[in-house]
């Protein structure tokens, strides 16, 4: 059995508690150990806490990380935004022994340190790398009949130096795919969902991240968005209520890979509370499932 | 006359004295709590230095204040500075007659009150100048944009880019988790780790965390 500690980061347990459920649900069945990350603070987030201030935001990641290294536990995280925060900082502090001896000074004020001996991983690697398709399709219970499009998100392409950084989202597809959804391609795949910019512009990165990334999905009639990043999926559905302002109304569902697999698995609708979503997520599964 | 370097000793050993270099040839830095100035301006001046200025600057959330002295050709910067919660110091006119014009400029231009001033008043804006309306003075705000600070004091406090509000608390037991996750924000000993990191590596300061409000200052 493969085992991890869990960074379930801040928006997860704030927001979409649903996607905790199903990752613990998930974890479970493929017979993957989580660990609890206690005491864990924001990774912090990449975009606007990380670059106020490189000090603090270092030595937050390395506390994180830290903790896990005191488990003798590599991450799981669940959040594409931590992802890109830890991985980051992780390789940091791996490759530049100076800036470890740095951090670490601060972190002695806690009576902590990083060496650098674990690593960092997606979620979507972990199920594919560590699972495996095959074992995942065998796990399906209740194929999802469904069109599905995909939203990798930006951070998930961050890699390691001369990998393919379009591995993870191929991983992702094919997670998607063993579920027995169909998946859709958009022109707008790689367009960002908005969800940095709505803190500084919320009508620019809703009219031109979301709207258009809506639009063609309605096009092209599919039944639903999967992410891999709570940030992306509060931002689809957010994004959505928050449009009808400015006259644009989607009611496209939004949910996280680990959610469509923990459905696909037979776990019943009503224990992954579903209804934590602000769009039509029971529905999709109602439809999809035939479950409630 | 002394040398810079023996200005630096002399300075150091004052109470009230955070730091002190020479910071070129001919000039030497000191900076100081703002409740020191009377004492440290009067070593000065015993000592036969000649008040040139103060100049000052609004940092957003304080006033920095530099009051220029010079000894026997070495120019002395004493730097403090006053919260605009409060923006008050106490006068050094009355130990040196020459810094009297000099706070009121101070006062009139960024809105500090001089304690003990002899001749407090108006100085140089036009007679019908609205009171109150400092010209130099700047917006009572961190050094962080308007957008990062609800998530900057966020951090700063609880760790998290948001505190759990006790209706998801509700709402997560309902969904059979826990109240609250494993985080920083659910854990005391991890809270006091958190606020240790802001000290040390003063994002507090640069964030502009009151630790008794537990909130930033200023901000919106």
């Amino acid at each position: 059995m493969k085992k991890y500690a869990v960074f379930l980061g801040c928006l997860i347990p704030q927001r979409l508690p649903s996607v905790e459920l199903a990752a613990r649900k998930v974890f479970e069945l493929t017979n993957i150990e989580a660990v609890d990350l206690e005491g864990y603070t924001c990774c912090p987030d990449p975009i606007l806490a990380r670059l106020m201030d490189r000090k603090m935001g270092l030595s937050l990641a390395a506390r994180n990380l830290s903790l896990a290294e005191k488990l003798g536990l590599d991450l799981v995280v669940l959040c594409n935004g931590c992802y890109e925060t830890l991985f980051e900082g992780n390789e940091s502090l791996k490759h530049e022994p100076e800036l470890r001896r740095e951090v670490n000074e601060t972190l002695a004020r806690i009576g902590r340190s990083y060496e650098g001996k674990i690593d960092v991983n997606h979620v979507v690697e972990v199920l594919y790398e560590d699972v495996g398709i095959e074992r995942i399709k065998k796990l399906v219970r209740r194929p999802i009949r469904a069109k599905l499009v995909i939203h990798p998100g930006c951070h998930l392409f961050r890699e390691h130096e001369g990998v393919d950084i379009w591995r993870k989202i191929r991983q992702l597809e094919e997670l998607v795919l063993a579920t027995g959804a169909e998946v859709v391609h958009s022109k707008l795949d790689r367009l960002c969902c908005g969800f940095p910019t709505m803190a500084v512009n919320e009508e620019l990165a809703l009219k031109q991240n979301l709207q258009p990334k809506l639009e063609c999905y309605q096009h092209a009639g599919v039944d639903g968005v999967v992410v891999c990043c709570p940030a992306c999926g509060v931002q689809f559905e957010t994004g959505q209520v928050l449009l009808r302002k400015y006259g644009a109304r989607f009611n496209i569902p939004c949910l996280h890979v680990v959610e469509l697999l923990a459905l696909a698995f037979g776990v019943p609708a009503r224990e992954l509370a579903l209804g934590f979503h602000r769009s039509p997520v029971p529905q999709l599964a109602a439809k999809v499932v035939g479950d409630v | 006359m002394p040398s810079g370097a023996e200005i630096v000793e002399r300075l150091k050993s004052e109470a009230g004295v955070l730091s002190a270099g020479v910071e070129r040839e001919r000039k030497v830095s000191a900076a100081i709590e703002s409740a020191a100035i009377q004492n440290i301006a009067q070593t000065l001046f015993n000592s036969g230095a000649r008040f040139v200025i103060i100049a000052a600057a609004d940092k957003g959330l304080d006033i920095d204040l530099l009051y220029h002295f010079d000894l026997g050709g070495t120019l002395i910067v004493l730097q403090t500075s006053v919260a605009k919660e409060a923006p008050e110091i106490e006068s050094i006119a009355e130990l040196v007659p020459a810094a009297e014009w000099a706070e009121k400029e101070v006062a009139e231009l960024f809105g500090v009150n001089f304690r003990g001033h002899p001749k407090p008043g108006h100085f140089q804006l036009p007679d019908d100048w609205p009171t109150g309306d400092y010209p130099l003075g700047k917006p009572f705000k961190p050094k962080l944009p308007d957008e990062i600070c609800p998530v900057a004091e966020s951090i700063t406090s609880v760790g998290a880019t948001a505190p759990l509000t006790p209706l998801m608390q509700r709402k997560r037991e309902e969904a059979g988790l826990p109240a609250q996750p494993p985080a920083s924000y659910s854990d005391e000993a991890s809270l006091r780790e958190v606020h240790e990191l802001a000290r040390y590596t003063e994002f507090d300061k640069l964030a502009g965390y009151d630790w008794k409000k537990k909130k930033l200052r200023g901000s919106r």
